[in-house]
């Protein structure tokens, strides 16, 4: 029939068009990874793989000491997280469910994502020095909790909000405590949520560079301090870079399958009944 | 165990916006009452207050003759059933079950051998290891319906329990609560929006509306005899026909109500006393459906003239609406068009839209209200002896 045959040729520029759409995204990724494994002094060259090497990332582990960085960030990423996490979770819930502290308390929490972080490391990095909290790893996870708090509370009020209160009710009626009813209840049920929430704060941290660059020194360094510190005085060596950068990518690209999964079960619960 | 008390409760959302307004009620131990009103009127809210899940703004709250205001839920002893079920969606139909015997600290194998029980009463046991979101409507209803049966609790609070279910499924709930309540004896308060519910099931009917308590009484005696003019058009499909009216002197004691449409009812003899007051006074006349019959089955039984507008059918008996008068269409001194009645007839009658017929009206039920306060103006029960099944 001409109609299904319209559809077809349709359905064949449709997929045209997104294949070019999906080469306009993935390939400057892919260039990366290509210029990762090529020799440096090929790293320019227009051939699509004019050679094939390791020497970069070996290079990077060990003379650059990356794994030391990757150590770093993952620590701090993931420091930051369980101790904010717990907290944001406690305070989402109460601006979720209470009148707590009301408009205004919600209005600070927001507030202080719309500061430039300019004006927030250089306080850190006084107090920091005051405290001698510089220059170490459990330093800069609070720093990071301090930072991710609010974002994740924000969210975590948004998901707590679609939890049925008829559940908590039913909780207390059966026994449960207002406490108990969050802890048994709320909190399983929304796992996905914190899971969600969890993956964002380990993105937000694992990203962060300007507190990394003020707050650490030569061992504490983070990946994205590392990364900038290899375009030294002496040029930038692409190939070396390009290497980090796939390092630096690779926890992102694993977490962004996790949260797809958590985020489309956090929205989809709600209809449990 | 429990009964349960409500001395002038009232719930305020803000100083002048209330959800329950000055509510009394004493319902008695072992007592099945239905809380009955239309949506918003404050069912819920009076639920949840006594289950302790919402704050009581005034007034008392008395379970078995103890003030619970100031009790957390969890110490109140009564179990709730929730229209949405709120089975917890993480744990298994057992486990949803046993949370409340585990919160009190129970034995482990008490808790199964309850669970166990509850699930054989209530045909769960296939069911024990699922999810909630694996398990059709009728079975979630009566996990929420098991998991307050485990907790043997001295009350139970239901908020429209049946209202998420089938027709079908709906009608063998309302019996199986009602045996549920007579094999446990305990004090359930079943909050509904469904007439046949309220009807059927309790011992006595509660009736809210806009946050007040407007009748309180056991089903036929409100039936019978609604407060106002809201409870007789609620309590019953088709609802009481309600026709303005006047009530004028027909010689001596004798009363006549007449409606706009040309009904002109003599009030039978015994009423005459009570409705002396309102003799050539605009009233609302109140009809209950049944009370029309094909033909008279006693001497005061009066001919009403009848044009069918619409037949509805239902088998057991037909329901026919249609306009007081003889001539149908409208008058033409008048504006606003014939009011419809609605009578209920015997299966057997063959009527067809704009048929002309003669019914007749049995009197006796027929009921007065205030046209200001539309509150029932209050006359003797009528003479007729009720019939009993030899
Ligand atoms: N948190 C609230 N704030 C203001 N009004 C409320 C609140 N909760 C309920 N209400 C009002 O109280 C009234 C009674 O509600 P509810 O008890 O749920 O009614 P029902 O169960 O009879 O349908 C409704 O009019 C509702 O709008
Ligand atoms: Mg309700």
């Amino acid at each position: 029939m001409s109609t299904a045959f319209g559809s077809t040729r349709s359905n064949i520029g449709l997929h045209v068009g997104l294949m070019a759409m999906c080469l306009v995204i993935v390939l400057p990724p892919l260039w990366v990874l290509r210029t990762s494994l090529v020799p440096e002094p090929q790293a320019y060259s227009t051939s699509v793989m004019p050679g094939f090497t390791l020497d970069n990332y070996i290079a990077l582990l060990t003379r650059n000491k990356f794994g030391v960085f990757y150590l770093n960030s993952v620590v701090v990423a993931l420091g930051s997280v369980v101790v904010a996490l717990p907290f944001a979770a406690m305070t989402g819930y109460a601006f979720a469910r209470f009148r707590t502290g009301g408009r205004f308390a919600r209005f600070l929490v927001l507030a202080t994502q719309m500061l430039p972080p300019v004006a927030l490391v250089l306080p850190t990095f006084a107090i920091f020095r005051a405290t001698g909290l510089t220059n170490s790893v459990p330093g800069l996870i609070l720093a990071y909790a301090a930072i991710n708090l609010p974002f994740l509370t924000w969210i975590l009020m948004g998901f707590f909000e679609g939890v049925p209160i008829d559940l908590e009710w039913a909780a207390m009626t059966d026994g449960a405590t207002a406490w108990g009813a969050f802890w048994r209840i709320v909190v399983p049920v929304s796992l996905p949520g914190l899971a969600a929430a969890g993956v964002l704060g380990f993105i937000l941290s694992w990203n962060e560079f300007l507190f990394a660059l003020v707050l650490t020194g030569p061992s504490t360094q983070t990946i994205p301090v590392a990364l900038a510190s290899l375009q030294s005085s002496n040029g930038v060596q692409i190939a070396k870079v390009s290497a980090g950068v796939v390092l630096a990518v690779l926890p992102l690209v694993i977490a962004s399958r996790f949260i797809q999964r958590f985020i489309v079960q956090g929205l989809t619960f709600g209809s449990v009944k | 165990m429990a009964s349960i008390e409500l001395r002038h409760v009232s719930k305020r959302y803000a100083p002048t916006v209330y959800g329950v307004r000055d509510v009394s009620l004493r319902i008695e131990d072992g007592e099945f009452i239905i809380f009955l009103g239309p949506s918003g009127c404050g069912k819920s809210t009076t639920l949840r207050m006594i289950a302790g899940l919402e704050s009581v703004s005034d007034g008392e709250i008395l379970i078995g003759g103890q003030a619970v205001n100031a009790i957390p839920p969890r110490d109140r002893n009564v179990a709730v059933v929730f229209q949405s079920y709120a089975l917890y969606p993480h744990m298994s139909v057992a486990q949803n079950m046993a949370f409340g015997l585990k919160m009190r600290g129970t034995d482990p194998g008490l808790i199964r051998s309850k669970v166990d029980q509850a699930a054989t009463l209530l045909g769960l046991t296939p069911y024990l290891d699922r999810k909630p979101a694996a398990l059709s409507g009728g079975q979630r209803q009566r996990v929420a319906l098991g998991r307050a049966i485990v907790r043997d609790p001295a009350a139970f609070l239901l908020d429209e329990p049946l209202s998420n279910l089938d027709a079908q499924l709906r009608g063998e709930m309302r019996l199986e609560l009602v045996k549920l309540h007579r094999r446990l004896g305990r004090t359930i308060v079943h909050v509904t929006h469904d007439q046949v519910e309220a009807m059927t099931m309790g011992d006595r009917i509660c009736i809210m509306r806009g946050g007040a308590m407007i009748q309180v009484g056991r089903p036929l005696e409100v039936y019978a005899n609604p407060a106002e003019t809201f409870v007789a058009r609620f309590l019953a499909t088709p609802p009481m026909n309600l026709m303005p009216a006047v009530l004028r002197g027909a010689g001596g004691d004798d009363l006549v109500v007449e409606t706009g449409e040309g009904l002109a009812l003599a009030v039978p003899s015994p009423y005459r006393s009570a409705y002396a007051a309102y003799r050539d006074k605009p009233v609302i006349l109140g009809l209950r459906p049944e009370d029309f019959y094909e033909a008279p089955h006693a001497s005061d039984w009066q001919p009403v003239p009848f044009t069918v507008v619409a037949v509805e059918a239902l088998g057991a008996e037909l329901v026919l609406v249609g306009q007081v008068g003889a001539t149908g269409g409208v008058a033409p001194q008048k504006i606003a068009p014939p009011q419809e009645i609605a009578v209920r007839l015997s299966r057997h009658v063959v009527a067809e839209p704009g048929q002309m017929l003669t019914l007749s009206l049995d009197p006796n039920p027929m009921h007065l209200f205030d046209v200001e306060t539309t509150r029932l103006i209050p006359r003797p029960a009528p003479g007729v002896p009720a019939r009993r099944v030899a």
